[in-house]
């Protein structure tokens, strides 16, 4: 067999007639088969995931993307994963492995070549028919709890470029050939890797996925035909784009400009990173069009976004405004121009600049200052801002568990809330951070005990810290933890001290994040936002994880909610009163006399 | 040895929705039908009436009918309603100090992350009725602060002020160490006493403490409406004669007592649906050689799928009321059932984009379908298989209701035909279509989750709705055979006349392939086993027969979601038992997500015991038939999608001769159900009484 010479055809000979076109009940049955392989690909990953970031945290995406590196379907994936990045990382693939062959599978997590960061390993893998040809790519994404870089942590925010980070960057790199494994690589991983066993049974878990899903669509192209998929890709683009173009002409037309700031850390201006964003709707052409030219150069450290990263962030900043049932696809994504800065802090950074939290801190303003540039342009767009990555709660944290003698590395998703409000609801509570959106499970605090040798003496939320609006922000939440008869090594990457998250359209601001160590003493000891600390046995680690921004003036506020929300102690009767312009009484009622007087009084 | 036939009657009772489904099973085996309308003010009245509907039929009183009966087991939703329609109790919640979000954070998690239109759930209990109580314990057992028991009775006096009705108390770790549950367990009798309360390491000894503080709060706030729910049931059924047991069904597939299951009220959740698995089972046995099935319930506004796995009803830890992430979690393992929202209610439009959608949203039983002339004007998959000549305008419900057929194709040709540019057969036809693509991918979801080819199972079709596009279902699948029983419409009811009663005890107890602690895991099953025995010394001492199985959940090292192994033997010996313990795990592993770690460790987790002690006939019997004539009652025109019209014999259940292998295109109408047979598929009326459908 002369598999590996046969050429794989990616180009679009057709032999058969064009297939007629398709109507909108079969074109919903095809979406929806698509769907269904997506959502068997992730029911593997979560299931079979080794480490907590994958099987508590669930912080891993499964895609489709069309031969022509088109996305087709990523529903239900974590948004920063996915709205860009599997083009590109298909697009790469292909150049660098030109004849693709059935069974292979590549390992793909270089920010330079379409990945998100490197801590996102990927396993691309092309659905190739009996004759050889490539229709499809599909992707399993998973966030590891290590990746090799030079200190215990994916989020290496400090490094002022891939070295000093240590990631171990696989471009493309063919991991499997036949359904066969390729050891080689798996040796060196395992020499590189923390903890190797937890790295190699998430690497089944993505290949388990990538199997199921080839397996299905392989099945569902013998089914129906290849052609009659090719074609429905192209029609359902093409729906896709006419359901973005009538969600457009809804819109607010105008140019909104809004900034969003990172605090600083080592390596950057100690004045922080401003991100920029201006965002135009266009509702005559039915375009929305983003600039994120007018921003910083390139900074020496770990916060550069990756191109996967900023596309997707200005994306989800404006699908977040977008009628939600519209899919999010290549065809929908022709209505939205991109302006990107070569060499930019956000944009295009180069190589051998770091994206170690290309998904998270900057990532997140990216999405924060474009969401807020919509909002400037009217009502109901945009949000308030969402809450900040990654506070200590969500620490990776290392050392050795004294009830094993093993060493351990895993990242905590112990408390965040982070949700923005919108035009017309209050915040989702817990959003993880803007790219996230929402997706990530919270850890059960037992369930981190028992893997981790930790005890969580806190977990909850604060008073009087959401973004106060029309409609609120989530407010921020408290942990507190600490290692058990050990030391933990504990590494974050803290924003929203300084800049805190804004509201929108009037809406207030999140109360600010901070950190400490409690000292054996008892004495607060504040850290500094990134840092990476031994926490030694008897000390506890406090993390005060900001909420979200809210939306609209908080005068306007339903009184009803503000009621609710004194009952339920999210919200003093003094907040009532100062920023919302509510009188609650003693048996959490609403004094109307009073709130009338004090709303005018505010005008 | 033969079971004695003329010992009694049962009666199983099922409220749905929509309509309450009655079975009566005679002295002598034989089955009869009978539906009445659901009545959700007083849904005991509805009970009461399907039973004198049965009483009416039979030409006896209803006192009669009811003394000559031994047992009723019933289904209801009742416990689900008080939630869905907050109607359960005003409840607190008490839990560890430093801990009161437990229920406001859940496990987050969301689903469509970019629709912000979607408010974040409630907690189940609010804020402002949760309690801190100064107290921990660590993840060994041991205490890191004692409980500080003035406080819990200053919290407990805060309560009564308050005018709580039920408390629900979940603390940290009170799996390892209940003895500060159990306290204030004590407390509460002593200072509230009456009012009822739930322990959480009592009802769900399980890790994660969002799981067992969810399904202590459920419990807790289900107690004061399900005990007076039960009471009123049993004390009226005694009123009109009854004399028999009263048991309920509960969301694990099993029946127990009506005042035990008021002292575990959650059970009751799922009670209903929880039993067409077990009918689907018992029918794929009679009539299908293939090792699994899928049991599709069609309903008016939802379908509920649920898998039959070498004879085996897999059940899921992760039920939710409402929609994952957005509704409220159990926290307790049921019947396995993925719900989605497709029926003959479903409504069909079209898109601003021209895309065909069939549900969720439905008509419901008010308005109801366009057909059903009852003021409903958006098109449902109701209409659309009249439209395709599918259903007999004239025989609905056994001619109980008349079909309006041209307001129906007019619906579809205005919002569906038009729309897309097809004709009104085309438009029909294709929200059928959609309608079972929709229905397959909840199928295939379930499925996958259990590692289960279509390919290699039978499809089960119940509910009214089933036959009208099972068939399409099965053939899209891969399904070699398709079996819709004759009781089909009314699975539940059907599948409660032969479910036994069944207990699930459940212990942690965590070991590894390689320290594997022997004694210790044949403690627990030990262990275990006595709860069993005891109950079938207790509510199961009449049984025909006792049966115990053990599972343990297992998973690889670091893996935080297990699966369930079945144990071969109640208890493990020697390194060859553990052997083939752990080969059944990589085995399961593999079938069910495609990849297998052998060099890895296996993790031990949870262990469980069910007892089912059988209480109904061996076999179930069959429904009384009248006429075996083989005759064509009528023909008409029937579209298919891949036909179009095709003249179409119509058959009669009742007429049909069993045993005979007929080609479609054919329908088969009873009073309770009709089944489509398109040009390529072929049937057969079975001995057992089911239509058997070659797809």
């Amino acid at each position: 067999m002369s598999n590996a010479k046969r050429k794989t055809k990616t180009s679009h000979t057709r032999t058969k007639p064009k297939p007629r076109q398709l109507d909108g009940g079969k074109l919903a049955i095809l979406a929806n088969r698509f769907g269904g392989i997506c959502s068997k690909m992730g029911n593997t990953l979560l299931r079979t995931g080794r480490s907590g970031v994958l099987n508590r945290a669930k912080d891993f995406s499964c895609c489709i993307v069309t031969r022509d590196c088109e996305l087709l379907h990523a529903e239900e994936s974590l948004p920063i994963h996915v709205l860009s990045g599997p083009d590109l990382m298909a697009k790469s693939m292909q150049e660098f492995h030109p004849n693709l062959k059935r069974g292979d599978v590549f390992l793909h997590n270089s920010p330079y070549h379409g990945n998100s960061h490197p801590a996102d390993h990927t396993l691309l893998m092309p659905v190739i028919d009996k004759k050889g040809v490539h229709h499809f790519t599909l992707l399993a994404k998973a966030h590891q709890a290590d990746i090799g870089n030079s200190i215990p942590t994916t989020y290496h925010g400090t490094a002022r470029d891939v070295y000093e980070e240590g990631a171990l960057i696989f471009p493309a790199v063919q991991v499997a050939e036949n359904y066969e494994i390729k050891e080689d690589i798996i040796r060196m991983c395992r020499m590189r890797i923390r903890v190797p066993d937890q790295w190699y049974g998430d690497f089944l878990a993505m290949l388990g996925a990538a199997f199921i899903g080839e397996r299905e669509v392989l099945a569902l192209g013998e089914e129906v035909g290849w052609d009659m998929l090719h074609v429905f890709t192209e029609q359902w683009f093409d729906y896709s784009e006419r359901r973005m173009i009538t969600a457009i002409k809804k819109m607010p037309h105008g140019t909104g400009v809004a900034k969003s700031t990172h605090d600083a850390i080592p390596g950057t201006p100690p004045e922080g990173i401003t991100i920029t964003s201006k965002a135009t709707v266009d509702t005559k052409k039915a375009m929305i069009e983003v600039d994120l030219r007018d921003n910083p150069d390139q900074l020496a450290c770990g916060l550069n976004v990756s191109e996967a990263c900023t596309r997707t962030s200005i994306m989800i900043g404006i699908y977040n405004s977008v009628d939600p049932t519209v899919p999010k696809n290549a065809g929908a994504f022709r209505r939205v121009k991109l302006h990107l800065k070569d060499g930019g802090v956000v944009g295009i950074p180069r190589h051998p600049i770091s994206c170690s939290a290309s998904t998270t801190n900057l990532a997140d303003s990216v999405q924060n200052a474009t969401q807020r540039a919509l909002a400037a342009i009217g009502d109901p767009l945009g949000m308030g801002e969402i809450g900040c990555f990654c506070p200590p709660s969500t620490s990776v944290v290392s050392g050795t568990d004294p009830r094993t003698g093993k060493p351990y590395v895993n990242q905590l998703f112990l408390g965040h809330t982070a949700g923005g409000a919108v035009a017309y609801q209050d915040a989702w509570l817990t959003m993880l951070h803007a790219g996230n959106g929402g997706m990530c499970f919270i850890d059960s605090v037992e369930l981190d005990e028992v893997y981790t040798p930790i005890v969580v003496k806190t977990r909850r939320l604060i008073p009087d810290s959401e973004g106060a609006g029309r409609f609120r922000g989530a407010p921020g939440i408290e942990v507190e933890l600490g290692p058990i008869d050990c030391r933990m090594e504990a590494g974050f990457v803290a924003d929203g001290n300084i800049n805190v998250p804004q509201g929108a359209r009037g809406g207030g601001d999140a109360a600010r994040s901070d950190q400490f160590r409690r000292q054996a003493s008892g004495r607060l000891e504040r850290l500094d936002q990134c840092s990476q600390v031994w926490i030694e046995d008897g000390e506890m680690m406090v993390s005060i994880a900001c909420g979200g921004g809210g939306y609209g003036d908080p005068r306007k506020r339903d009184p009803e909610r503000v009621r609710h929300d004194v009952e339920e102690g999210l919200i003093s009767r003094k907040r009532a009163r100062e920023i919302y312009g509510v009188s609650i009484t003693a048996t959490n009622k609403i004094d109307l006399k009073k709130t009338k007087e004090l709303r005018r009084l505010r005008r | 040895m033969d079971f004695d036939r003329n010992t009694y009657m049962r009666f199983a009772c099922d409220t749905g929705g929509t309509f309450t489904d009655l079975i009566v099973e005679d002295d002598n085996g034989a089955l009869t039908m009978f539906k009445s309308a659901t009545t959700p003010d007083d849904p005991v009245r509805g009970v009461l009436d399907a039973l004198s509907h049965a009483a009416k039929d039979r030409g006896e009183s209803l006192d009669e009918l009811l003394s000559a009966g031994s047992m009723l087991i019933h289904g209801t939703t009742h416990a689900l309603n008080a939630i869905v329609t907050g109607n359960a109790a005003k409840t607190a919640f008490l839990t560890t100090q430093g801990h009161p979000d437990i229920l406001v954070l859940r496990e987050a998690g969301r689903l469509e992350p970019f629709n912000f239109h979607i408010p974040y759930p409630a907690p189940y209990v609010s804020r402002s009725l949760t309690f801190e109580i100064p107290e921990r314990v660590d993840s060994v057992g041991g205490v890191m602060l004692p409980l500080d028991e003035n406080a819990a009775v200053d919290t407990i006096a805060k309560l009564k002020k308050q005018n709580i009705e039920a408390v629900s108390v979940c603390l940290l770790w009170s799996i390892a160490n209940p003895t500060h549950e159990l306290r204030i367990g004590a407390l509460l009798d002593k200072y509230m006493p009456g009012v009822p309360y739930t322990l959480s390491h009592r009802l769900n000894p399980a890790l994660r403490e969002y799981r067992r503080a969810s399904s202590s709060a459920i419990d807790a706030s289900l107690k004061p409406v399900m005990t007076r729910y039960l009471g009123s049931l049993t004390e009226r059924l005694a009123e009109s004669g009854f004399k028999g047991r009263t048991l309920v069904l509960t969301s694990q597939g099993g029946m127990i007592d009506a005042h035990e299951l008021a002292e575990r009220p959650i059970h009751a959740i799922n009670s209903g649906p929880s039993m067409a698995p077990l009918a689907g089972r018992y029918y794929a046995g009679l009539d299908s050689k293939l090792p699994n099935a899928i049991i599709a319930d069609t309903g008016g506004t939802t379908y509920d799928v649920s898998l039959v796995r070498r004879g085996r009803i897999p059940k899921t830890r992760e039920t939710w009321i409402g929609q994952p992430y957005r509704g409220h979690m159990t926290g307790f393992p049921s019947i396995d059932i993925k719900s989605v929202g497709a029926g003959g209610g479903s409504i069909a439009h079209v898109d601003e984009g021209q895309i065909l959608h069939v549900g969720p949203e439905s008509a419901g039983a008010v308005p109801g379908p366009v057909c059903y002339g009852g003021g409903g004007s958006e098109p449902t998959l109701t209409d659309a298989c009249v439209v395709l000549g599918y259903l007999d305008p004239k025989f609905f419900l056994g001619g109980a209701m008349q079909l309006d057929v041209k307001a129906a194709r007019k619906a579809i040709d205005n919002k569906v035909a038009k729309p897309l540019g097809l004709s009104v057969m085309q438009a029909a036809a294709s929200v059928v279509g959609v309608a079972t693509e929709n229905m397959v991918q909840a199928i295939s979801e379930i499925t996958v989750n259990q590692g289960i080819d279509p390919a290699e199972a039978v499809l089960v079709g119940g509910g009214g709705g089933a036959g009208l596009n099972s068939v399409f279902i099965a053939r899209r699948l891969g399904c070699p055979q398709l079996v819709i029983p004759e009781t089909g419409a009314a699975l539940s009811a059907a599948g409660a006349t032969m479910s036994d009663l069944s207990s699930d005890y459940r212990a942690m107890f965590f070991t590894t392939s390689t320290d594997w602690d022997e004694k210790g895991a044949n403690a627990v099953l030990r262990d275990l086993e006595t709860q069993c025995k005891a109950f079938q010394k207790g509510p199961g001492k009449d049984a025909r027969s006792h049966n115990i199985e053990f599972t343990v959940e297992a998973r690889y090292a670091s893996q935080v979601w297990e699966i369930e192994v079945p144990l071969r033997k109640s208890r493990l010996s020697g390194k060859a038992d553990l052997a083939s313990l752990v080969a059944d795990f990589h085995a399961s592993h593999e079938e069910i997500f495609a990849v297998r770690d052998e060099e890895s460790d296996v993790e031990f987790v949870g262990w469980t015991a069910t007892v089912s002690c059988g209480v109904g006939h061996k076999r179930t019997g069959r429904l009384k038939h009248t006429a075996d004539e083989d005759v064509v009652i009528g023909r008409r025109k029937a579209y298919f999608e891949s036909h179009g019209a095709v003249d179409t014999a119509i058959h009669s259940l009742h007429s049909l001769k069993p045993g005979k292998t007929k080609k479609g295109p054919a329908i088969i109408e009873s009073p309770f159900t009709t089944i489509v047979v398109d040009p390529d598929a072929k049937f057969m009326l079975a001995p057992s009484g089911s239509v058997v459908i070659t797809p």
